[in-house]
């Protein structure tokens, strides 16, 4: 059992704030994802839940214990860092097993008790090879799993990564991805996962926690942030390419709303968008690869004209202006490459209205 | 830049790149032999100059020699544990196991006790400046602050009550030594602290920050993260203080001359005597040969540990 729960984190550099009152819980055996760009706050998060870090407001608890005010040492949490932080000077078996040789006595453990855990670690991450390397003589795929077992030797209550999966190249990085997640569900050890990377959050997380300028702007499984954006930041940080945001203006007349958008116009069917006034802007944001192509006028289709034809192998992305004639407004499109596309055609598309978001202009929140 | 003029000469002609290679080497090769190669053979050779010819007779009077202000080892005094002189080698040996050790641990010791620290950089300058004012100086302050009548070490013990040591310690050969070895230690202290700080500049803080939460205690990380991690910091401090312990000269010079009878005499100092109050050349020439020798040995371990060291990064 361990829960990790974060109550109003407030952390500033001088004048910065780094993380503005953070509430977060993550539930036992969870893996939880902390997503966001550069800067925004979810590294200096997760070291604060490591103790790396005091907050300068809130509380951290791990299971209902107030952890707050304790050294790192004492919280039971594990770390794997970016640059994996292995001790140049140590080999790979002292690596590992330098977590339990410093608490030996704490522990009550004998030399023979910490070998047999560390090649049980080390046969389950398949280094028991390297255990005499020293850790210059690895590759950036051993030195990380060295790093993981490091972490898992002594099993801590949570285990915290860093954005570790960053300095591998693209093809480890899917492998160790899928092989991560999978020890986590193994050893049911509450994780919180640091990571700019969309693609690593949707697919390894139980939930995710997107961060914009040192908030949690939302928290909720990977379909959640996908397809039910709370906030316009998260609709265009997530997806490849990001959702696309139109301005559009709503219009009331006879007790309809009508949508108002450069290049087309559609009425809101009663009860679909509760909350919205007369006149008021919005962005109406719809994700590429839920936008039909057509080559023929169908009914409801929007009229747009090809810019640029991207391939991507099986699929294509199509940049195109829906408003050809007037201000030019674009949308990407992720569909099928079945047919041939070429520049300057002229296309019809049809958006999945049943996927598409709208978000107040000013503030960005989602809208019902 | 150089390495496209290799490649292109490489690619014309093997004797062109060679002609390249003396071009560069020349000079230096020149600066080399006039400078450095000449006078050590020159030195050797009029270290075995005799009266008669050639001979060990030189190296044979310096190591014998028993006057206090010349001998290289007094083993009587040393034997009946009598205070200083005991011959000028021994001075030197004393002065590296005293010295060495403060000067190592006190680098080390305010680096990790200054570091992110702020204005620590004022404090740092401050222990610098020992390291900057010419040696010379240094010897003369040192005179200066073990005078009896000025000096702060002395009224720090009159005003301790300790009597017995509020006097000019340069002047008695039971404090001589000491008094010179712990002044070189305030004068040395800087270049192990600036060594050390930027050790730990360059040090990933990743690695401290691993440890705390791998379950290490402050004491545990400095001595199995930290002070391993610092191995090469360490070696350069450990071999530039012995060698520069070895042929301590100006501090001795300016303040004692070697004195009281010969009680804080060093072998370079033992060299300078020979050469320009006795006119003996002979002796002076052997006197350094042994000196270069003694100081051979932190040298070539100093080189085989970088040898090393490259070997391993590689």
């Amino acid at each position: 059992m361990a829960r990790v729960l974060l109550e109003n984190i407030v952390k500033r550099f001088g004048r910065v704030v780094a993380v503005d009152h953070v509430n977060l819980e993550v539930r036992d055996k969870e893996f939880m994802i902390l997503l966001g760009p550069s800067g925004c706050g979810k590294t200096t998060t997760l070291r604060i839940v490591a103790g790396l870090e005091y907050p300068d407001e809130g509380r951290v608890y791990i299971d209902d214990k107030d952890v707050t005010d304790l050294e790192p040492k004492d919280r039971d949490v594990a770390m794997v860092f970016q640059n994996y932080a292995l001790y140049p000077h140590m080999t790979v078996y002292q690596n590992i097993a330098f977590p339990l040789m410093i608490r030996r006595k704490k522990l009550g453990l004998t030399k023979a008790d910490i070998k047999k855990k560390v090649l049980e670690v080390a046969k389950m991450l398949k280094i028991e090879d390297l255990l005499d390397r020293k850790p210059g003589q690895l590759s950036g795929g051993q030195q990380q799993r060295v790093a993981l077992a490091r972490t898992l030797v002594r099993r801590p209550k949570v285990w915290l990564m860093d954005e570790p999966l960053s300095n591998l190249d693209a093809l480890l990085r899917l492998e160790m991805r899928a092989e991560l997640k999978r020890l986590q569900k193994t050893l049911g050890i509450t994780t919180i996962y640091v990571t700019h990377d969309q693609a690593e959050a949707l697919s390894m997380a139980d939930r995710i926690a997107v961060m914009n300028k040192g908030k949690i702007i939302q928290v909720g499984s990977p379909d959640d942030v996908y397809l039910r954006p709370s906030h316009v930041f998260v609709g265009t940080f997530i997806g490849s390419p990001p959702m696309n945001t139109i301005k559009c203006v709503i219009i009331k007349s006879n007790n309809e709303y009508i949508l108002q958008c450069p290049g087309f116009q559609r009425k809101i069917p009663s009860g679909e968008v509760a909350g919205v006034r007369d006149q008021q802007e919005i962005l109406l944001g719809i994700r590429p690869e839920f936008i039909d192509v057509y080559k023929e006028p169908v009914p409801d289709g929007i009229k747009a004209k090809i810019l640029v034809v991207e391939p991507q192998g099986s699929e294509v992305i199509l940049n195109v202006d829906i408003n050809p004639g007037g201000e030019e407004t674009l949308l990407k499109i992720k569909t099928k490459y079945t047919v041939k596309y070429r520049t300057g055609e002229l296309i019809y598309i049809k958006p999945d209205w049943t996927k598409v978001s709208i978000f107040d202009y000013k503030t960005g929140k989602a809208l019902a | 830049m150089f390495r496209g003029i290799w490649r292109r000469s490489s690619r014309k002609r093997g004797r062109s790149k060679k002609a390249i290679i003396i071009t560069f080497l020349l000079p230096e090769l020149i600066l080399l032999l006039t400078f450095v190669l000449t006078p050590i053979v020159g030195t050797f050779v009029i270290s075995f100059q005799t009266d008669n010819g050639y001979g060990p007779d030189n190296y044979y009077k310096v190591i014998t020699e028993t006057s206090p202000d010349k001998a290289l080892v007094l083993p009587k005094n040393i034997e009946s544990l009598r205070p200083p002189p005991w011959g000028a080698l021994i001075h030197n040996i004393v002065w590296v196991l005293i010295h060495l050790p403060l000067v190592v641990f006190l680098g080390l010791a305010l680096a990790y006790l200054l570091h992110e620290v702020k204005g620590s950089s004022i404090v740092k300058t401050i222990i610098f400046l020992g390291m900057v004012i010419p040696m010379i100086v240094g010897g003369l302050l040192i005179r200066f602050m073990y005078d009896g009548t000025l000096g702060v070490v002395p009224l720090l013990f009159k005003t301790l009550g300790i009597n017995s040591l509020a006097k000019t310690w340069t002047n008695y050969p039971q404090t001589a030594l000491i008094s010179l070895i712990l002044g070189s230690v305030w004068l040395w202290t800087g270049f192990s602290l600036t060594v050390y700080s930027a050790a730990f500049e360059s040090l990933p803080k990743s690695y401290i920050e691993a440890a705390k939460i791998d379950g290490a205690s402050g004491l545990q990380i400095f001595f199995k993260i930290v002070i391993p991690l610092l191995r090469h910091a360490t070696i350069v401090v450990v071999v530039m203080t012995m060698l520069w312990d070895l042929k301590i000269f100006d501090i001795v010079y300016v303040s004692t001359l070697g004195g009281p009878g010969g009680s804080s005499n060093v072998m370079a100092l033992v060299m300078y005597l020979y050469f320009a109050r006795a006119l003996d050349y002979g002796r002076s020439a052997a006197t350094a040969v042994i000196l270069a020798l003694i100081t051979l040995i932190p040298g070539a371990w100093f080189i085989k540990q970088v040898v090393k060291s490259g070997k391993e990064k590689r």
